[in-house]
């Protein structure tokens, strides 16, 4: 019985010490405003990836912390909103689902990459956000008619005393930058036309 | 009687406990040299209803404008009797989204014309009164210090003895765009540099040079005069 209690008090002791020397940091959701742009009557639907509803990346700096960083479904959410501002009727499609016929276009976003960076690394007083995601469209038929990298950057300063959620906040800016060259590449291309 | 002893004596307390601090951080403040200069292009003016947004320029052309110097020129700009109609610069970009994100933002007046045939972002701009947008650009940066400072705590006490110091450097440069005739107006520069000492015999005594707080308000009264003259 007393040995059971001294376990128990080293696991709340072990558990406090791991937790302090990590960060965990979680997005719900970025808030992305409604994009000011015309939108297209053209048909979409959109398939996610697993990780997509419940992203979340963890590194551990050398010499530092250990951070961990979770978007849960924010990755989602963003999604969903700007392509529905985008095109008119857009629908979500499950995974094993085929595509119907009355859709024009199938949208594939990936997250292909994502890093940060901390002050203390960046000798800076920012926190700094790179998600790079692959967007791949599809017509009809299948075929793909789009294959884009986009690569997205968010910063966020922080105090002197440095807070974790500048590094949400960082990641924001960053899905922000991802939704902005999104509409520029669309409209850059011919889909819409 | 005796009551009314009491009042006098604590309204006295209470009274010396503000104006104190206030004194001494007056006497405390080490000195900032400043240079405020404008360049002025064309004319200015606000008509009733018309708003000024102040914008950091973008952190993807090298800028590094702190968001709380932001805060505080549009604080300053749209306090006081002169105040004028400042428009929260989030709530612009958010209801712009996403042509004034910092990658999508006009880097210069002439790709501003090109953002503005968007009919919808026109209209958000004139249905707002947003008449100027200020862009600015530059940083406080610490340019040095020195000296040498040593705290010690015995069982007698504590203390501390040294002199330590340090200077910063706040340039900054706020452009003037109008968006009714979408031309360059002109620009303010300021100048602020400012350093600050420690000296300590048993207890440290701080000179603080505010040197961005400073530059704030610089900038920020030029920017009033600049466009309101």
């Amino acid at each position: 019985m007393k040995y059971k209690k001294n376990k128990n008090f080293l696991g709340l002791v072990a558990t406090f010490l791991i937790l302090s020397c990590s960060s965990q940091i979680t997005v719900l959701d970025p808030n992305i405003p409604k994009p000011v742009i015309a939108s297209s009557n053209l048909s979409a639907a959109i398939k996610y990836p697993d990780n997509f509803e419940d992203f979340s990346h963890e590194e551990q700096i050398i010499g530092e912390d250990k951070w961990q960083i979770k978007l849960g479904g924010s990755n989602k959410i963003l999604f969903n909103k700007l392509f529905s501002s985008i095109f008119n009727d857009f629908i979500i499609l499950d995974k094993d689902s085929a595509l119907e016929s009355t859709i024009d276009i199938l949208i594939e976003p990936e997250i292909e990459a994502f890093e940060f960076s901390v002050p203390k690394q960046s000798q800076t007083n920012a926190f700094a956000v790179w998600i790079r995601y692959r967007i791949k469209i599809y017509d009809n038929q299948g075929k793909t008619i789009a294959n884009w990298p986009i690569s997205a950057y968010g910063k966020s300063e922080t105090g002197t005393f440095s807070d974790n959620n500048d590094l949400g906040h960082a990641a924001i800016l960053a899905m922000r930058d991802a939704a902005a060259l999104i509409i520029l590449q669309i409209e850059k291309s011919s889909i819409l036309k | 009687m005796i009551m009314k002893e009491r009042l006098k004596i604590i309204s006295l307390l209470i009274s010396n406990t503000i104006t104190v601090p206030l004194l001494l951080l007056t006497l405390l403040s080490a000195c900032v040299t400043a240079r405020i200069e404008d360049n002025r292009l064309g004319i200015t003016g606000l008509n009733d209803g018309e708003g000024i947004v102040i914008m950091a320029k973008s952190y993807h052309l090298g800028n590094e404008t702190e968001n709380k110097f932001i805060s505080c020129v549009s604080r300053n700009m749209r306090d006081g009797a002169s105040g004028l109609r400042i428009i929260s610069n989030q709530e612009f970009v958010d209801s712009l989204f996403p042509w004034f994100e910092p990658r999508t933002a006009p880097a210069n007046m002439q790709s501003l014309p090109l953002l503005m045939n968007r009919p919808e972002v026109a209209s958000i701009i004139k249905n707002n009164g947003i008449r100027y947008i200020i862009w600015v650009d530059g940083n406080t940066d610490s340019t040095g210090g020195g000296g040498n400072l040593s705290c010690a705590v015995g069982p007698g006490g504590a203390g501390c003895f040294g002199f330590a110091w340090w200077s910063d450097d706040a340039k900054y440069e706020a452009s003037v765009w109008d968006l009714s005739d979408f031309s360059e107006d002109g620009n303010v520069t300021a100048d602020y540099s400012g350093t600050s000492f420690l000296p300590a015999v048993i207890i440290p005594i701080p000179f603080i040079a505010r040197t961005q707080n400073r530059a704030c308000q610089g900038l920020s009264e030029q920017l009033k005069l600049f466009i309101v003259g």
